[in-house]
């Protein structure tokens, strides 16, 4: 395929200001086909966005307000019962109680081990690096499923690899101490590695006449991390959080594989307790209405992460 | 235009890789089979014509286990009919009950699929009556009259099931015991139990009897004592009964008192009995198939579940239930319907196929000429059920009853929620659940029916 311009502009005089710009906007290269192909490419997304989402979001949200049962073709219009019911439920305040405190933890120790590791690997005496970052990043790219088999063959308390290597007799996850703990604990060793990632692209952003600047003033390795590297990589935090937030407040495969929310409901989040509605009980308009306030919550968090995260860059400028 | 053309080509591409189209399979068949014995007893199913006007066509059957077995079955009619490809496709449980009716429910999914009674309801809308006679059926398959509806039957059991114990032989012998030791009565178990239990001061080595994740099974046993799941109305559910609360104790006194097992040793009993670290444990006839499969060394042997009181009758041993035939999907094409028709009365006169597919799960056969078979007879597994008059059949349980007393006994065992507590909240979600079906157990229709308390 032979690419051409359509139209080239002749030459002329170096134009200024105003002048120049509007000159370049119109000499837009155009290839043949391309506008076609931006609408087919427009429309598929578009399309898909409105088939796959927005209509199945619609779909949920009028759902809600009925007892929905689309297997025996049941669509019976009951208001606001399903929502007056979850929120006098203490099934639903308890997993959303749980996937709270699952959220916060796992996000403190993504964001605390990713950035530490990072730091680690970029040091300047750390030698290996690409081995260490493919080290680190392989349990993201491993599908979660499998992590979880594996995790749960370890936390067995008999032949799991874990009591035997310790010489522990914890039953990890039939405790109901230490079962949300160790899907913790299994999330965050499988997720860690992107966080890592994520800060090394930061670090290398890094101006390095700043650091330069502060050693020159005097200031130590933690004060430099602490006053110049951190607040540098604030964006990047902020969207580790972000994309972890919605992530976990979601988090469902890990709890179906190794515990499917037991012992009795102590590991049950609040994704679990609507696929247990919809999936086994087929109660589509009281899971529709639990989605919806997980999506309002979602929202809100990420809401209030970005207006921190846009405060903090406001002060740091100021 | 290139770009046109470059859009259909990527297009019928990406067709053909998601297998959209039309299914077809085997080869075309100008001329039906001739000289083949017709099999059946009182259902006859004829081999001697041509299915599909001998045109290629090709069937899914969906399951989530057994899928070599029920392959067979598709296998042995592929040779009748080379035309015709019944392809099985294994789906695990979990994802099998989401699947499905979702499948159905939007016009699509496999042409055949396999039944748990327990999803009766959620299925019904979407399944094809039988086209075989209802009087054929009862004549040849033992309890087809409960499954019939309006004068249809959508599916039925071809094989019963119900609980047992099933113990470690050689754990059996190196206690010392023999057959003569077979406990009759709980109180005779929790001995046996004992005597199979090894463990160091807290720390066990072996369990005697582990019934860690079989609360499902262990939780109908208040049959023994007499109390039925619903009132007399087949609708209320009445889980939250004395005899309940007894069965429970007594099992939680097995760990707490007797320590013949622990909330925290082996905490799934099957896996722990498969690989040697539990001598007992509870559960249905479908083990039998579980073990050969995972555990193909382990020598076992079965018992039928002990009673309170080994002078009376019990009210009944227990449940049990049946393992139903495939369905047909009322949404697939006349043609793949007219072809499932077909082989279901294959399926249901194959003595052959359906004789391993028992044996397969140790079932009682459904199929009566099936009833006297030597081999099945002596299967260990069939022999210690015995007679299945003191068993009773509540109907096709909803699903809720096995979460509901899964959480109960999980909360007891793990969480410190007492037996009473637990049952009680069981009992509540599961008429807030059952309140929004149809469901009316079959409990009145028991030989031996008796409102609880006797």
């Amino acid at each position: 395929m032979t690419l051409s311009l359509r139209r080239s502009a002749p030459p002329a005089p170096a134009p200024t200001g105003s002048k120049r710009r509007a000159q370049e906007k119109r000499r837009v290269r155009t290839y043949p086909g391309e506008r076609a192909l931006r609408n087919v490419v427009i429309i598929i997304v578009a399309g898909s966005l409105l088939g796959l989402t927005a209509y199945p979001i619609g779909l949920a949200f009028v759902g809600s307000f009925h007892y929905w049962n689309p297997l025996v073709g049941a669509f019976d219009f009951v208001g606001l019962e399903n929502y007056t019911t979850i929120l006098s439920s203490a099934d639903f305040w308890g997993a959303m109680l749980r996937t709270g405190g699952f959220s916060a933890i796992v996000i403190f120790f993504r964001v605390a081990l990713g950035l530490a590791i990072a730091a680690a690997i970029f040091s300047k005496v750390t030698r290996g690096k690409t081995f260490f970052r493919t080290i680190f990043y392989m349990p993201t790219v491993t599908p979660l499923v499998a992590v979880a088999y594996v995790w749960q063959m370890m936390y067995n308390p008999q032949t799991g690899a874990i009591n035997t290597f310790f010489g522990l007799d914890l039953n990890w996850l039939y405790d109901p101490q230490l079962a949300l703990p160790s899907i913790m604990a299994m999330t965050i060793w499988k997720d860690f590695g992107y966080a890592v990632i994520l800060f090394l692209a930061g670090l290398h952003a890094v101006p390095e006449d700043a650091l330069e600047a502060a050693s020159v003033d005097g200031a130590g390795a933690w004060q430099r991390f602490w006053r110049i590297t951190f607040p540098l990589l604030a964006p990047m935090t902020v969207f580790v959080v972000i994309t972890s937030i919605i992530s976990y407040l979601q988090a469902f495969v890990q709890v179906l594989v190794l515990t499917k929310g037991g012992p009795g409901t102590s590991t049950q989040l609040i994704s679990y307790l609507i696929y247990d509605k919809a999936f086994l009980k087929y109660d589509f308009g009281y899971a529709s209405a639990a989605a919806f306030i997980l999506l309002i919550v979602t929202a809100l968090l990420t809401l209030i992460s970005f207006r921190f995260a846009t405060g903090r860059k406001s002060s740091l400028e100021g | 235009m290139k770009l046109a053309r470059a859009i259909a080509v990527l297009g019928t591409a990406a067709l053909l890789l998601t297998g959209c189209g039309a299914g077809s399979g085997g080869e075309t068949v100008d001329q039906a089979p001739s000289g083949l014995p017709v099999q059946g007893e009182t259902i006859k199913y004829d081999p001697n014509t041509l299915v599909n006007d001998g045109k290629p066509i090709e069937l899914e059957w969906w399951l989530w286990d057994g899928q070599e077995k029920f392959q067979a079955f598709a296998d042995s009619y592929k040779k009748l009919h080379p035309n015709v490809t019944i392809k099985t496709v294994n789906q695990p449980w979990e994802s099998y009950w989401t699947k499905l009716p979702l499948q159905l429910q939007s016009g699509k999914g496999p042409t055949l699929f396999n039944i748990h009674n327990s999803y009766d309801a959620t299925l019904d809308p979407y399944l094809e009556p039988y086209d075989i006679e209802t009087s054929d059926l009862e004549a040849d398959y033992t309890g087809a009259a409960a499954h019939v509806v309006d004068g249809k039957v959508k599916y039925l059991d071809y094989g019963l099931m119900t609980g047992l114990i099933w113990y470690n032989k050689a754990m059996w012998a190196d206690a010392g015991l023999t057959d003569s030791d077979t406990p009759k009565t709980w109180e005779q178990f929790r001995e046996v139990a004992k005597k199979l239990t090894k463990r160091e001061g807290d720390t066990f080595n072996q369990a005697g009897f582990n019934f860690n994740g079989t609360y499902q099974s262990l939780g109908f046993l208040q049959y023994q004592r007499g109390y039925n799941l619903f009132a007399q109305d087949a609708v209320t559910p009445t889980l939250d009964n004395p005899g309940t609360v007894q069965t429970m104790q007594y099992f939680l006194d097995l760990y707490n008192v007797d320590k013949v097992g622990s909330k925290d040793f082996g905490p799934k009993a099957i896996e722990s009995f498969g690989q040697g670290q539990s001598a007992m444990v509870y559960e249905w006839g479908h083990l039998n198939g579980t073990l050969k499969k995972n555990y193909p060394s382990l020598d076992y042997g079965t018992f039928q579940t002990p009673v309170p009181d080994a002078a009376e009758a019990p009210y009944a041993f227990d449940r049990y239930n049946g393992e139903s035939t495939p369905g047909i999907n009322k949404g697939a094409s006349e043609a793949e319907k007219a072809v499932a028709q077909d082989f279901m009365k294959f399926f249901l006169t194959d003595k052959t196929d359906m004789k391993n597919l028992v044996l397969n799960y140790s079932l009682a056969p459904a199929y009566k000429p099936l009833d006297s078979d030597a081999d099945i007879a002596a299967n260990p597994v069939v022999k210690a059920m015995g007679s299945l008059d003191r068993y009773i059949w509540p109907g096709p349980m909803p699903a809720t009853f096995e979460t509901s007393i899964t959480k109960a006994w999980q909360d007891v065992l793990y969480n410190g929620v007492v037996p009473e507590t637990a049952i009680s909240s069981a009992q509540k979600t599961i008429a807030s659940d059952l309140a929004k079906t149809k469901f009316k157990s079959a409990e009145p229709a028991y030989a031996h029916y008796a409102p609880s308390p006797r």
